[in-house]
């Protein structure tokens, strides 16, 4: 077992997985590289039907892959150790009902019984803070207190690794805060998490790492510091104006002091900068000798979005 | 009243059936089969004999017996010469809707009006009768049958019970399996240490608990409302009570061991269900029927279950005395769930 122990707590290779839609064949997951190491927050990033889902329940052990090599804790699926993983994962599905006429504490009372050791339900309540709750029904919970519980039921068992598919979607902002604290809380513990998310701000404030996924591939990895660094600025200045034309180019906006990339439209431009104090004084200086009306003018930080957006052209986010 | 709101109303539950494929078929596709199935079954041919009873003192001699001879004489009627004792057995197991005793002259019918099919056997007995006689019919004499364990209520309360265990195996097993599943929790539960066999063994379990006391409480309805006779053995009605669960409820977790949607698994309890409703020997006695039918109706185990059920209530039946049957339905609720836990999937 010290070959398990020192093993990570995910690696993936060349994972795939493809799905009969129909008559069509769907790619979900296409040629996947994974390593998650133990003790770290594993953040998967990417638009709704990238293949996070796909590549979860495969290391979940719900669906079986196509092609490519599965080790969880140092262990595979379907090779007569499938009792022993389950017993040291915690897993979080994206939807689940629980039983509606049950309270929280005999929901977590049933999820308990089914691990050999683990955690007693009054801990796993403490840590998701549902102690009040726990005569509640689960029909009469709000949705944060049913994620919470869903999440409480992963931990019942003391897993050494736990997933959570989308934890905090269609949550409130209260409630995603909580429940971030809960998943830091685990890590604190020695922890290992992978989760997806389609929130980049999630991403940020909680993962340690994150592999942005796009059509079943990883497009970059790294921490979100890293990720946002890679784009070469940290900073993103837009500004509204009258009108442009006649009056100034693009070409003179991309030679501003610091200026990296720019996009341009008739009244309105985003600069990607270095440092917005060298930019911001010579772009109003540039402006106010040509005349052109400011209306706005905004800087903000990059964020992960801005480099799920450099790397596909897309938003992460329809419509965002 | 907004058109526009009734109209994408009533466009929206379209797609929504148009677009489950199980609900589709099981609307369309099963009543077609059903309708040609029982089209065979029942089409174009002249109806089955009515089965009656003649009660004689001593069958051996019925040959000579006038009445015999002229009920015989009638094609309509199917007709059975039993001393009192095994005519007043085979109208209580329904086998036979209606006695006649007496003479050609002096005929006597005895039987339970509530009976279905006691009032067309009484009408052919009498058309028999008056057709034997060129001159103008006799007077029948009419007895009503109201011993308790001889009326059709005594028939009709182990028939439910018995379909009672049918509808508890199909809906509290077969059906809240597959809510289960389509709410994701049967996931929930497949990536934890749970294994299928603890998973489908306690489900049983918890669900079983309720089967026993249903059946009673149906039972001590019957006995204590309308006197329906308890002769046999509580012990041997348990029993069959008990497997007779059993069977229905690994039929139900066999039906439900793949299905994804509680649509699916509607359409194949309906498809159990239906024959049994129909030819399991719960309103109306199965021994009756013939050919194909009769085949199917001792094929199903709702049969078997009933006629044990009847054995120990009507009749003073032992363990022993069902032991057969017994053994036969615990092999098919063995069978059921051995092959519904190879084929149970978690999603």
């Amino acid at each position: 077992m010290s070959g398990a122990a020192a093993s990570p707590a995910i690696e993936l290779r060349g994972l795939r997985k493809t799905y009969r839609k129909g008559r069509q064949t769907v790619t979900a997951v296409d040629g996947l590289d994974l390593r998650v190491e133990r003790g770290e927050v594993f953040g998967l990033l990417g638009p709704n039907g990238a293949g996070k889902t796909t590549t979860v329940e495969i290391c979940e052990g719900i669906t079986a892959p196509d092609g490519g090599q599965v080790q969880i804790l140092g262990r595979q699926w379907r090779t007569g150790v499938d009792t022993e993983i389950r017993s040291a994962i915690g897993v979080c599905l994206q939807e689940t009902k629980f039983h509606d006429k049950q309270t929280v504490r005999e929901t977590l009372e049933l999820f308990a019984a089914l691990f050999a050791r683990g955690r007693s339900v009054d801990e796993v309540l403490g840590l998701v803070s549902l102690q009040e709750k726990a005569g509640a029904r689960q029909k009469d919970l709000s949705g944060g207190q049913r994620q919470r519980l869903a999440v409480a039921t992963a931990l019942l068992g003391a897993p050494e690794l736990l997933f959570l598919d989308e934890p905090t979607t269609g949550l409130d902002p209260q409630s995603r805060r909580q429940l971030w604290e809960v998943v830091r809380e685990f890590q604190r513990g020695g922890g290992t998490v992978l989760l997806t998310t389609h929130y980049m701000e999630e991403a940020h404030q909680l993962c340690d790492r994150v592999a942005v996924v796009d059509q079943g591939k990883v497009i970059a990895l790294g921490s979100p510091d890293e990720l946002i660094r890679s784009l070469g600025a940290a900073h993103f200045v837009e500004c509204d104006v009258d009108d442009f034309a006649g009056k100034l180019g693009e070409q003179e906006l991309r030679a501003l002091p610091g200026v990296q990339a720019c996009t341009f439209a008739p009244t309105r431009a985003e600069l990607t900068v270095a440092s917005v104090h060298t930019t911001v004084p010579a772009l109003l200086e540039l402006l106010d000798a040509r005349a052109v009306a400011l209306r706005d003018l905004a800087t903000r930080h990059a964020t992960l979005e801005d480099v799920f957006v450099s790397l596909t052209g897309r938003h992460l986010r329809e419509g965002a | 009243m907004n058109p526009r709101a009734v109209w994408a109303v009533a466009k929206a539950q379209f797609r929504e059936f148009w677009r489950t494929p199980e609900a589709v078929f099981w609307t369309y596709g099963f009543p077609l089969v059903m309708t040609v199935v029982l089209g065979f079954a029942f089409g174009p041919k002249p109806p089955d004999p009515v089965p009656i009873a003649v009660v004689v003192a001593d069958p051996a001699a019925a040959d000579s017996d006038p009445l015999v001879a002229v009920l015989r004489h009638d094609a309509r009627l199917s007709v059975e010469v039993l001393d009192a004792a095994a005519a007043d057995r085979a109208l209580v197991r329904g086998r036979v809707g209606l006695l006649v005793h007496g003479s050609v002259a002096e005929p006597v019918v005895r039987a339970d009006p509530t009976r279905p099919e006691a009032q067309l056997a009484g009408l052919v007995v009498a058309r028999a009768l008056r057709d034997a006689r060129d001159g103008p019919g006799v007077a029948i004499a009419q007895e009503v049958e109201d011993r308790p364990g001889s009326r059709y209520i005594d028939f009709l309360v182990p028939g439910l019970i018995g379909l009672n265990l049918l509808g508890a195996g199909m809906w509290g097993f077969g059906f809240n399996l597959v809510q289960m599943r389509t709410q994701n929790l049967l996931r929930r539960l497949s990536v934890t240490p749970l294994t299928r066999g603890e998973f489908l063994l306690g489900y049983l379990m918890g669900r079983f608990v309720l089967v026993i006391p249903e059946a009673i409480v149906i039972a001590l309805f019957g006995v204590l409302l309308w006197g329906v006779p308890f002769r046999g053995s509580w012990l041997a009605f348990l029993l069959v009570v008990a497997v007779g669960g059993f069977a229905f409820a690994g039929l139900g977790c066999l039906l439900a061991s793949r299905a994804r949607t509680t649509e699916g698994v509607a359409g194949l309890m309906n498809l159990c269900q239906l024959p049994m409703w129909m030819l399991g020997g719960v309103f109306f006695a199965n021994e009756n029927l013939r050919g194909p039918m009769r085949w199917a109706a001792e094929a199903l185990p709702l049969t078997h279950i009933n006629r044990a059920l009847r054995d120990v209530m009507l009749e003073p039946g032992s363990v022993l005395d069902i032991a057969v049957p017994l053994a036969g339905l615990g092999l098919f609720a063995a069978l059921c769930f051995g092959l519904g836990l190879r084929l149970f999937r978690w999603q």
